[in-house]
């Protein structure tokens, strides 16, 4: 099994030790990941970095409060079917008539595959070795991810309308990867059936090494004073605390001036809307 | 293999099954667990749910595989001085004179949790530091370089060897121990202790302490069990102002939402007609049940004061955020024929009056229940009673203790027949979930 080795980030992507162990540990037992974590922690960033890094095909379903499972699996286009059935029938009085007949490009009503949409899930599955993304599964329905754990722990979509199943054996298993941002809670029989991994927030050496995989020429005395103030608004219990997103921002904005005018910028605290969100916890950053 | 281990992590709150047992075994057959720290990562992906399940785990993992029990109120370091295995491991390292008790346990812990990404990590450091290290200036420092690089070199070797072990040797040596602590009375595994899984006890690949990529296992570990991010907020704690948010996630999840796809039979005909009977199923979106709350507040005993101010500003929020409407009403200890819409219970609203608002209201009581039995008339009880009819999805949410109770004649009655809940962070789970049931219809 070629796609089961340990992977450790690239060059663009720090995997820390543990996440990269259970990620490995999910590809090896063949069961989804699911990642929590504070936002801006790199949740989503794993599978594409990952998908990208070892050139392997990435199915992405972006779940929404609409979302179902039918858009993740399989749709059965009724309208497609119905309006051929139609046009079966019209077609017949059509050519008595002795007009043309209408196209149905080349969908045939009895073959129920022709109607039968795939969604990134199916998809997935029908390609080995690929990497399928679930983000943000705490936004669907409640229902959402109890509709997905016959699928998860079976492996085997089965397709309605048409009695198709997809099905794929644990050998080729895309990996899965889940994030949540803690928004509701999920079933606990959902969390059972995945590798569960909760994302700390990285300690600053590490920090250090992940702000290096992003930019390569910053001024060192610019980064001491940039995560000096970082951490120190992440301890002030702001609102919402700044995370590893933000600070990349912020690091690419400073980067845009001379390393002088960037520092005093730092040191004025200008340009803060970057890190910090809200009215309130802008006018405590201000006061500091 | 290891068949009391889900009874002992399940009687620390952990969710630990046969499934469990039978995805280690197959971590086992996979290769995945080649030390202990190995075995810690796995089990706690396979294990743990919540960032709030790493501290129990962390203990349950502990005394199951150490036999390091930590009694309540007990650090980790002074349970783990206390363990045989510590006493052990101390035995077989040569300690310098100066080291202090933390470090050894940083050092004790961190052999523990070296997994084989660990191991993998200090190889692949080794070389790259050999690769860049061939040309030191001085040749005496270079010597010595030389010397200690050659010993740890010597030490990471049998690490790597380590990691190639046969899986049936490590699977034979697992079993012994698992033999051993069915018949040794509470024995434990002297995994280390007896040369087991680690042989990092010998003071192997992290005496130099080169150690790459992320702090090591140990400080992890002892992070986790000190750390209150990974130890809940205290769900039997009253409603207060440090636990409203929590409690208001847990409001969060009685908003009703949706996917579902319908079929717009009236439209669907209309069309099908206008297009000379072909039909074209209209679709249309179910429409999401909007939030709407009847909020009940006895705001009349002084046993009631404190709760009143949090329990307003925890729907205050709960209306910002997502309830539409939010009727608020109080009363003192018990209702007769109405309720008051203000505070200072002035203006009267009859019970009619209420009971007109619509079915798909959620009904909050909050209120101690707790009167003289002669206030509760059985007038009273059968107002009660007509809300709980009216009302399918109501619940009482009561600030005294649970324990207390049975005690309050008048609490007793009325948790009869109203759903009654402890007005605390877990209470307001529990009354979501009675919310969220399907409703009788």
């Amino acid at each position: 099994m070629a796609h089961t080795s340990l992977w450790t980030g690239s060059d663009h992507y720090l995997c820390d030790p543990e996440l990269a162990q259970a990620f490995h540990m999910a590809r090896v037992l063949g069961m989804p990941l699911l990642i929590e974590g504070e936002p801006g922690t790199g949740k989503t960033e794993l599978p594409l970095q990952y998908a990208q890094d070892q050139g392997l095909d990435l199915f992405l379903f972006p779940v929404g409060s609409k979302s179902v499972v039918e858009q993740f699996v399989a749709k059965f286009d009724h309208v497609k079917y119905l309006r051929d059935s139609q046009v079966e029938v019209l077609n017949a009085q059509r050519e008595e008539k002795g007009m043309a007949p209408l196209s149905s490009g080349g969908r045939r009503t009895e073959q129920l595959d022709d109607y039968v949409l795939l969604g990134p899930g199916a998809q997935a599955y029908l390609k080995p070795h690929s990497v399928l993304l679930i983000d943000e599964i705490d936004k669907a329905p409640r229902e959402f991810p109890n509709d997905l754990l016959f699928a998860l722990s079976h492996r085997k979509f089965i397709l309605p309308e048409s009695g198709r199943a997809v099905e794929v054996s644990e050998a080729d298993m895309p990996a899965i990867v889940i994030t949540s941002n803690r928004e509701q809670e999920l079933p606990t029989a959902f969390k059972g059936r995945c590798i569960y991994h909760y994302i700390r927030f990285p300690e600053p050496a590490t920090m250090r090494e992940i702000v290096a995989r992003h930019f390569t020429n910053l001024e060192p005395l610019l980064l001491d004073r940039c995560l000096d103030l970082f951490y120190q608004l992440r301890d002030l219990g702001l609102e919402r605390a700044p995370s590893t997103r933000e600070l990349l921002s912020w690091l690419k904005y400073l980067q845009a001036y001379d390393p002088e005018r960037a520092l005093e910028q730092v040191q004025t605290r200008t340009g803060m809307g970057i890190l910090v969100k809200t009215q309130k916890d802008l006018a405590r950053v201000l006061r500091l | 293999m290891f068949p009391s281990l889900p009874h002992t992590f399940r009687e620390h709150g952990l969710q630990a099954d046969v499934r469990t047992l039978l995805l280690l075994r197959k971590s086992l057959e996979r290769g995945l667990v080649r030390t202990v720290g190995d075995l810690y990562l796995v089990l706690k992906g396979l294990i743990t749910n919540d960032p709030k399940d790493y501290g129990p785990f962390t203990e349950a993992f502990y005394q199951y595989f150490l036999d390091i029990d930590i009694q309540p109120g007990e650090k980790l370091e002074q349970a783990i001085q206390r363990s045989r295995i510590y006493q052990e491991w101390l035995e077989r390292q040569d300690i310098p004179e100066d080291e202090d008790d933390e470090k050894l346990v940083d050092r004790f812990l961190n052999d523990i949790h070296l997994s084989s990404y660990d191991i993998q990590q200090v190889l692949d450091g080794e070389a790259i530091f050999r690769d860049d290290n061939p040309d030191m200036d001085d040749p005496a420092t270079e010597d010595q370089e030389a010397t200690r690089n050659e010993a740890e070199a010597e030490a990471l070797r049998q690490a790597a060897d380590y990691s190639n072990m046969s899986l049936e040797e490590l699977l034979a040596r697992m079993r012994q121990i698992a033999d051993k602590q069915q018949t040794n009375h509470r024995g434990g595994s002297h995994w280390i202790g007896q040369g087991g899984v680690s042989p990092y006890g010998h003071g192997g690949a992290a005496v130099g302490g080169i150690r790459l990529g992320g702090p090591g296992g140990g400080k992890m570990a002892r992070k986790v069990i000190g750390d209150r991010q990974f130890y809940p907020v205290d769900l039997k704690m009253p409603l207060q102002d440090d636990n409203i948010d929590v409690a208001l996630s847990f409001l969060k999840g009685i908003e009703e939402e949706s996917a579902q796809l319908l079929l717009d039979i009236p439209n669907t005909i209309k069309e099908g007609v206008r297009q000379g009977g072909l039909f074209l199923p209209v679709e249309q979106e179910k429409k999401e049940r909007k939030v709407q709350i009847l909020l009940l507040i006895d705001n009349g005993g002084r046993s009631m004061t404190p709760y009143v101010r949090v329990v307003l500003k925890l729907f205050a929020k709960m209306k910002r955020r997502f309830a539409q409407d939010v009727k608020t009403y109080y009363f003192h200890n018990t209702i007769y024929g109405g309720a008051y819409t203000d505070a200072a219970r002035r203006e009267f609203e009859a019970l009619d009056k209420l009971l007109a608002n619509s079915a798909d209201y959620h009904v909050f009581v909050i209120g101690d229940a707790d009167m003289a039995p002669y206030e509760l008339s059985q007038a009273s009880i059968g107002q009660w009673q007509a809300i709980v009819a009216r009302f399918p999805r109501a619940v009482w949410l009561n600030p005294l203790r649970e324990r207390y109770w049975e005690y309050a004649f008048t609490v007793s009655i009325i948790k009869s027949f109203f759903p009654m809940f402890p007005l605390t962070v877990g209470g307001m789970e529990q009354a979501v979930l009675h919310l969220n049931k399907k409703i009788r219809s």
